[in-house]
């Protein structure tokens, strides 16, 4: 982070004392965390393949009736935001702070928007059904379970992608990142398109394949 | 200094200590009786294991204490050892050699296990259903329409062993093959029979299958070997092995144990686990 | 009243109040919703609220977030590193601080705490077993006792790791600190909260009686105690300690290297840190999941492993298996994130005590690599008897022979490494040597466990129990307490008494061995594992009385070296810059080590071990540009 230029100037204070603290420059910091957040990303993989495993150990070839315009809706929502913060990370390189502030602005609503089909319809809290089919309880055996866990804790991760973005957008307004610094921006980009991508392979699992069973 | 005489030496005593190890090893881990043909097949490859767990423990050990003492470091020596980094034919020697020995017991066990496993039907073989619960195990006999827990006869027994609350005893008749169809109703549980040597877990919402032949008439304890929650210590129940005749009178003729044959009673017949040792 | 300003100050008395604060927010939470809501109280629900809130007050009151939270509104914080202001320089050990030799203290002596708990519990249970019958334990007693010993116990063990790893990582690798310092913190800080939870399980809420696995449905039943539940959730916890601390080393060993410092020159120690990071940083999520799953079904009757769901209309229920491979598939290959560090450090140790170069220092850093690569195909084996599908038994049981191997590649370059050499036995020695010797009896008694026929047998009975107890012992307690010997100069400046150290080293060897091999004794002879009590038909009472026995010898043994370690600081003499001989780069200067670690950054020049190559070495200070 930007703390390190002071914590230059502290360590050369003390060198004799402290010994040698080797500071490290923007650009190895920049190393660090790219690389501390790609292994965070490879280690939940492991997590989110677990739930994939559990899907096919107890469904197998059949999956529950569910809405398929609804999940088609909320999937499109999330790939479309993806294209906003894409748009967002370039403006920000760019030097363009307002393109990037509304680009923000929009993956928010728009993730917002995926959370509300998701968790709002699609998990019954709204109480209301488009198709003929009843809304599937978490209850329901290992159809409920594992479509419940599956989106809950991919909706644990939307939430808190929504959560850095806005925090993003907050140190957004007040000129907290530039052309050249912005690992913040970048961050909150690949926890972003992560989360997306995680839902690409989601979507078919739970909506796609296998017969549905009334 | 002279490797090869100390490697020789070194391994030359390694022979004499494989045979002590395995001494010891055999008479303080000498196993349960072969109450079963399973048991007998089993044994085999368990004393296998136990010559080559002593002949490597003696390996590596005769080889680390004569360095130890070869290669110690003398009063007034402040020298550094011999500057050895390694040797790429000794580490492709203990990792080909293992390897191989891997390998072997890779496709006994794979074989041994096949055998103990096998589905197939044999001639004159008997179907028990074995129902686990917390804490105590029912036992019936689907083809003979015996159902024990109904049974008020031969198969209960006045409970007269403060480690053995089932008062249901599993009665199997001597060298013919039984298959155990296993139920659980609530949690995991595990049928072991150390005298038998096969083990298999109950599980709750699916059948398990256990597959042996007993081979020897006496009382043997049946444990739970899974942890089932608070008296899963007492999950235990009388498996008794009986002759043909006996089997015959108890189970599927249902006598009471009173008019059943005397060298059928449980008191005529040996208990295994004290008469293992 | 500067006392009680001290107490105040320190992050460990804040992290406990706010612990209680978060429970008791959490707890009030559900009670006010559930009552608005007109929904009858859960205990289930406010346990899980308010262990989940106490965790989260924990590390809120403790400081380990500050810097973090103030970054999310745009403040910078600088790194804050030094004796704190104005309070006695040892509050630092009690309080958020972000030196990795302060954090790895901070674990070595937790690690230690929490041993002595679960070393307590050991011998309470040890004490009931030492005759049949029941003695003063009630049997629900004896399953919450031996089910916390187990998890305790690995949570002392991954404390331990996390000790070793953060202490000598860095300055191994000559790096002034780890590569995220706070994300450092966190990883200890939320080991305590999840600790304390797992504890509060066995008084809260009637215990739990599962065992370390938790296996449903016991777990998950109708009326299982709520105790299950804690524990669940302080092994879940637990988990974030791993991952972030294993991130946090893989980065740093990839990018803070000393100069010149390749990969087949880092010491062997690093080697196998990066093996059991590549572990902890992916297994664990999978575990995770598992515990995340129990939980919801617990609380929220999400049939995961509930096979009894039945609706008519052929919906599938869930499986209680398939929790078994969520769970093996980290808990087997946690088994190496144990006893890969200790071998490291037996590796590393072995050629300074027998002046001679490690022998073959690539495959014993290979061999590490492929004990952790393996050590994820294996996790199946703990599941011979399960029930689970016959194919799977089969690649299971050749894919566990395998770790033979890697592990064999160890022990003969040990040997290897001795031969030729001239050995002493100072006490950090000793406790190498005493952890080969056990941990080849735990080797050597793996693969009966690994055929299946044989496994049919033992699976289940005390032969697993003397087996795992020696290669955790062998893999990680001895190794852990030849470490403490090794660096105890280095960390306190001064030396430790040696006298001690040996008496220490000579109950608790031969007190180990006799341990095991009894407990295998009796597991061959029929005795089945996690009971309460067992039948004298088997005659197995003279040697659980010798057990029982030598678990006291442990026991003691443990205490000597811990009243060694406390009093030598004060009363030994100080030790010298090298007292070992060592090339490693953190014995060339004086101890202990400042603040980063080096006063000057080094250069690697040498090979680490090259031991009678007279005048070479392995490292050199950078020559200064400026000065």
């Amino acid at each position: 982070m930007s703390a390190a230029a002071t914590h230059h100037d502290q360590a050369h204070d003390h060198a004799d004392e402290h010994g040698h603290a080797h500071v490290p420059t923007y650009l190895e910091t920049l190393r660090a965390n790219r690389l501390g957040l790609w292994l965070f990303c490879i280690s939940e993989v492991f997590l989110f393949v677990a739930l994939i495993v559990v899907r096919f150990a107890l469904w197998g070839n059949t999956r529950p009736e569910l809405d398929q315009a609804l999940g088609l809706a909320t999937t499109s929502v999330l790939l479309i935001s993806s294209y906003f913060m894409v748009r967002a990370e370039v403006a920000i390189a760019h030097g363009d702070r307002d393109k990037f502030l509304n680009s923000l602005l929009v993956t928010f609503v728009l993730g917002v928007l995926f959370l509300v089909g998701v968790v709002g319809f699609e998990w019954g809290l709204f109480g209301i059904t488009f198709g003929d089919h009843e809304l599937l309880k978490p209850t329901d055996g290992a159809f409920g379970a594992v479509f419940f866990g599956m989106t809950g804790i991919h909706a644990l991760h939307v939430v808190s992608g929504l959560f850095l973005i806005l925090m993003v957008y907050i140190n957004g307004r007040r000129g907290g990142y530039s052309t050249e610094r912005h690992w913040g921006v970048e961050a909150c980009a690949i926890y972003w398109h992560y989360v997306d991508v995680v839902w690409v392979f989601f979507y078919p699992i739970l909506y796609l394949i296998g017969t549905p069973v009334h | 200094m002279n490797y090869k005489r100390h490697l020789v030496i070194a391994s030359a005593l390694v022979v004499p200590v494989t045979v002590i190890a395995y001494f010891l090893i055999a008479i303080s881990y000498k196993l349960p009786f072969q109450g079963s043909a399973e048991a007998v097949k089993i044994d085999v490859m368990m004393q296998a294991h136990f010559v080559l767990i002593a002949f490597l423990f003696s390996l590596v050990a005769v080889l680390m204490l004569y360095g130890l003492v070869v290669f110690r470091r003398r009063e007034g020596d402040d020298g550094d050892g011999d500057h050895i980094h390694g040797n790429t034919t000794l580490e492709i020697l203990w990792t080909v050699v293992p390897l191989i020995l891997v390998i072997g017991f890779g496709i006994w066990g794979v074989n041994l296990l096949n055998e103990l496993t096998d589905a197939e039907a044999k001639p004159n073989q008997l179907l028990v259903h074995v129902q686990g619960q917390r804490w105590s195990w029912n036992f019936s006999y689907p083809e003979l329409g015996v159902n024990a827990p109904a049974n008020e006869r031969a198969m209960v027994r006045e409970v007269d062993d403060p480690n053995d609350s089932n008062n249901i005893d599993l009665i199997l008749p001597v060298n013919r093959p039984i298959v155990l169809e296993m139920v659980s109703i609530d949690v995991l549980h595990s049928f072991w029979v150390p005298e038998f040597r096969v083990k298999q877990d109950l599980v709750p919402g699916q059948t398990t299958y256990l597959r042996f032949t007993p081979t020897a008439v006496g009382n043997y304890k049946l444990g739970c070997a899974e942890i089932c929650g608070g008296r899963h210590a007492y999950m235990m129940a009388t498996v008794r092995v009986v002759s043909e005749a006996c089997f015959d009178q108890l189970v599927v003729q249902q006598l009471p144990l009173a008019e059943a044959d005397a060298s059928c009673q449980y008191e005529a017949m040996p208990n295994y686990p004290d008469s293992a040792k | 009243m500067r006392q009680l300003r001290i107490l105040f100050s320190l992050g460990i008395v804040w992290a406990l109040i706010g612990q209680a604060a978060g429970a008791a927010a959490g707890l009030f939470l559900v009670r006010a919703i559930r009552a608005a809501a007109n929904l009858p109280p859960s205990a289930e629900a406010e346990l899980v609220i308010a262990a989940m809130f106490s965790v989260f007050g924990s590390l809120l009151f403790s400081g380990v977030l500050t810097d973090w939270l103030k970054w999310c509104v745009g403040i910078e914080t600088p790194l804050r590193h030094g004796d704190p202001d104005g309070l006695p320089a040892w509050t630092r050990y009690f309080s958020v601080d972000y030196n990795h030799k302060v954090i790895g203290i901070q674990y070595g002596v937790t690690s230690i705490i929490v041993l002595l708990v679960g070393g307590i519990l050991a011998i309470i249970f040890r004490l009931e077993l030492s005759w049949p019958g029941e003695q003063f334990l009630t049997p629900e007693s004896y399953n919450t006792i031996f089910s916390a010993h187990g998890i305790i116990m690995i949570a002392s063990i991954l404390l331990g790791v996390g000790a070793m790893v953060n202490y000598l990582v860095p300055m191994m690798i000559g790096a002034s600190d780890m590569a995220f310092p706070r994300l450092n913190a966190f990883s200890y800080w939320i080991a305590i909260p999840s600790a304390i939870l797992i504890m509060a399980g066995m008084v809260i809420g009637d215990g739990w009686e599962t065992g370390w696995v938790g296996y449903p449905p016991l777990s998950t039943i109708d009326g299982s105690p709520l105790g299950t539940q804690l524990f669940i959730l302080g092994f879940y916890f637990n988990g974030f300690s791993s991952i972030a601390g294993a991130i946090n080393l893989l980065v740093t060993v990839m990018i803070m290297r000393a100069k010149g410092m390749s990969l087949w020159r880092m010491p062997i120690f690093v080697w196998a840190a990066i093996a059991t990071s590549l572990i902890q940083f992916t297994a664990t999520q999978t575990v995770g999941a598992a515990q995340l799953m129990v939980t919801t079904q617990r609380v929220l009757k999400l049939g995961f492993f509930d096979p009894t769901f039945s609706n008519g209309l052929g919906w599938p229920a869930g499986d209680p298996i398939l929790y078994q491979h969520l769970f093996w598939f980290y808990s087997h290959p946690v088994v190496y994130v144990f006893v890969l560090p200790g071998l490291g450090i037996i590796s590393e140790l072995l050629p300074v005590y027998s002046r001679k170069p490690l022998f073959g220092y690539k495959w014993v850093a290979l061999s590490s690599l492929g004990i952790a690569l393996v050590g994820f195909l294996v996790w199946a084996h703990h599941m011979f008897t399960s029930g689970m599908a016959d194919v799977l038994r089969i690649p299971f049981m050749l894919a566990t022979l395998l770790v033979a191997i890697p592990t064999g590649v160890k022990f003969f370059s040990w040997v290897g490494t001795i031969w030729g050499g001239k050995v002493t036995f100072e006490t950090p020695m000793l406790f190498v040597l005493g952890a080969i010797s056990v941990f080849l009896i735990g080797g050597l008694t793996g693969p009966i466990l690994g055929t299946i026929p044989t496994d049919l047998h033992l699976h289940d009975s005390y032969w697993v129990v003397g087996h795992f107890h020696a290669t955790m012992f062998g893999g990680f307690v001895f190794p852990f307490f030849a470490a403490i010997y090794y660096w105890y100069p280095k960390i306190t400046g001064h030396m430790y008494n040696e006298r001690l150290g040996k008496i220490h080293f000579w109950l608790m060897t031969p007190g180990f061995w006799l341990m095991s091999l009894g407990q295998m004794q009796v597991g061959i002879w029929g005795m089945r594992r996690r009971i309460y009590d067992y039948d004298p038909a088997l005659g197995i009472e003279f040697t659980h009385a010798l057990i029982t026995l030598s678990a006291l010898i442990i026991g003691w043994s443990v205490l000597i070296m811990i009243y060694n370690l406390i009093t030598s600081s004060r009363t030994e003499r100080v030790a010298a810059i090298n007292p070992w001989g060592s090339r490693s780069p953190e014995w060339q200067v004086p101890s202990p080590l400042p603040e980063f670690n080096y006063y000057r950054p080094f250069e690697v020049v040498g090979e680490p071990y090259d031991y009678g190559v007279p005048g070479s070495v392995y490292v050199r200070d950078v020559p200064a540009a400026g000065d």
